[in-house]
């Protein structure tokens, strides 16, 4: 477990997140190597192939990578638009830096076990204001409810370190949207969580999973004109 | 189902700012804060018990050595009892000093029955073994908008690595209940430090503490005057 982060973090994802998460500069991190939260990602990638990933894990492991996938995706499309702005504009490049963070640690954890990055078709949701702030909401509490019912099933005292950071990490985001959306922000004691049968049909009631686009057909394409 | 109500638009600008220094989680609220820190900082150095500045929280459990049980359970939860005994306290305090308003005022209404409500339901689930509230003196941090939200955000992210930090110590049931609680704390940690104008998440993952960590922390505050 002497691995660096450097080492493990072979697409630059989790420094590249960390320097906008941080305002470190990269070097800065790299001198310190542990910096604005990512030692515990850096933790949870490291465990890859380790007994800590026993294929009960991996399961539970591949489906918080399909919530990260949908929460990544969306503010990186997001930031890619550009239509996010005034107040809300820092949030998609922040929030998308810290998600793809988890997606790639998460990844790291799972290596060739983990599932691929489903298409998605987010129906305008990434570049109107209003409906960004609903749907942000929205994903951060699902994704804390998530992680929450999962904490207790995990098996390795690694995974589940690195679990439940991140799941309060997702606590602290949708307290944050809804504190932007006017929302109350805590509006419970306790937190419930959601079993994965429950977050899935929440998660396919959006229709923001596509089928992958097919590829373009191989007929020539008839001549029109 | 995936619907959220979001009433309107929210009415205070997020002013975003790089922490520097704003990390520490050690009570450092403020001025009457540090003074006192560095009076309790004092009298540690000096190996000598603390008169006035509030008294070190003795013969904490040595928390995570052993595989998850029933026993070890209890212990942690009475560490998170005190926890809470002092966030419950903190807000109560704040609030009777009536110098909060506004959205501060929301917050620490808001937060002090989440903190009662965790409170008694730790003492529920110690039953007689819930340790007792200890006699509690928050000084001047909650005499004041701004030390009141300095000494919160201290408060809140401490409770939070702690919480985090005991995860893996606990029994899977027992896990389970305080996950409940920690995302809640998170909440409020990022509530707070919105209306702050400070970065609500700034790092990709909460960072735990071990027990002796969080009892240093608590240490420093001067908040627990005795513990029984």
């Amino acid at each position: 477990m002497s691995l660096t982060l450097e080492q493990l973090d072979r697409d630059g994802a989790i420094l590249e997140a960390v320097e906008k998460v941080s305002g470190d500069t990269r070097a800065a991190f790299l001198g310190k190597a542990v910096v604005g939260g990512a030692a515990l990602l850096g933790a949870l990638a490291a465990t890859g192939s380790a007994e800590a990933t026993a294929n009960h894990d991996v399961a539970i492991l591949n489906y918080a990578l399909t919530l990260e996938y949908l929460q990544a995706s969306f503010y990186t499309e997001a930031e890619r638009l550009g239509a996010i702005r005034g107040r809300l504009a820092p949030i998609p490049p922040q929030l998308g830096a810290v998600e793809r963070a988890h997606v790639a640690a998460i990844k790291g954890a799972l290596g060739r076990a983990a599932v691929k990055r489903p298409a998605f078709d987010f129906m305008g949701v990434t570049e109107n204001n209003a409906k960004f702030l609903k749907t942000a909401v929205a994903f951060e509490d699902l994704g804390t409810a998530a992680y929450k019912a999962q904490a207790a099933r995990i098996k390795s005292p690694a995974l589940l370190a690195a679990a439940i950071s991140i799941h309060s990490v997702e606590a602290r985001h949708a307290a944050w949207m809804r504190f932007l959306a006017g929302a109350v922000p805590a509006a419970n004691a306790f937190d419930q969580g959601k079993p994965i049968s429950e977050v899935r049909s929440i998660v396919a009631s959006t229709h923001f999973v596509v089928a992958r686009p097919k590829r373009v057909s191989r007929k020539k394409p008839k001549f029109t004109g | 189902m995936f619907r959220v109500h979001c009433g309107k638009e929210g009415a205070v600008p997020l002013r975003r700012q790089r922490a520097k220094g704003e990390e520490r989680l050690d009570g450092r609220a403020d001025a009457a804060a540090s003074s006192r820190e560095q009076f309790v900082a004092r009298a540690i150095v000096a190996g000598g018990a603390v008169a006035a500045g509030g008294l070190l929280v003795a013969g904490w459990p040595r928390l995570g050595t052993a595989a998850p049980s029933a026993a070890q359970d209890a212990k942690i939860l009475n560490f998170a009892l005190l926890l809470e005994y002092i966030e419950a306290g903190f807000y109560s305090d704040a609030l009777a000093k009536g110098k909060l308003s506004g959205e501060l005022l929301d917050f620490a209404t808001t937060v002090r029955d989440h903190e009662r409500a965790h409170v008694a339901f730790l003492k529920g689930a110690l039953g007689n073994g819930a340790r007792r509230k200890p006699k509690l003196d928050f000084g001047q941090t909650t005499s004041d908008p701004k030390s009141f939200t300095a000494a919160a955000i201290s408060l809140e992210e401490t409770v939070i690595a702690a919480y985090n930090g005991q995860a893996g110590n606990l029994t899977k049931p027992t896990l389970a209940q305080a996950a409940k609680i920690v995302s809640v704390e998170a909440r409020h940690a990022a509530w707070i430090r919105a209306i702050a104008g400070k970065d609500p998440a700034p790092n990709a993952t909460d960072s735990p503490k071990t027990a002796s960590q969080v009892q240093a922390d608590v240490n420093r505050t001067g908040f627990v005057r005795s513990s029984r």
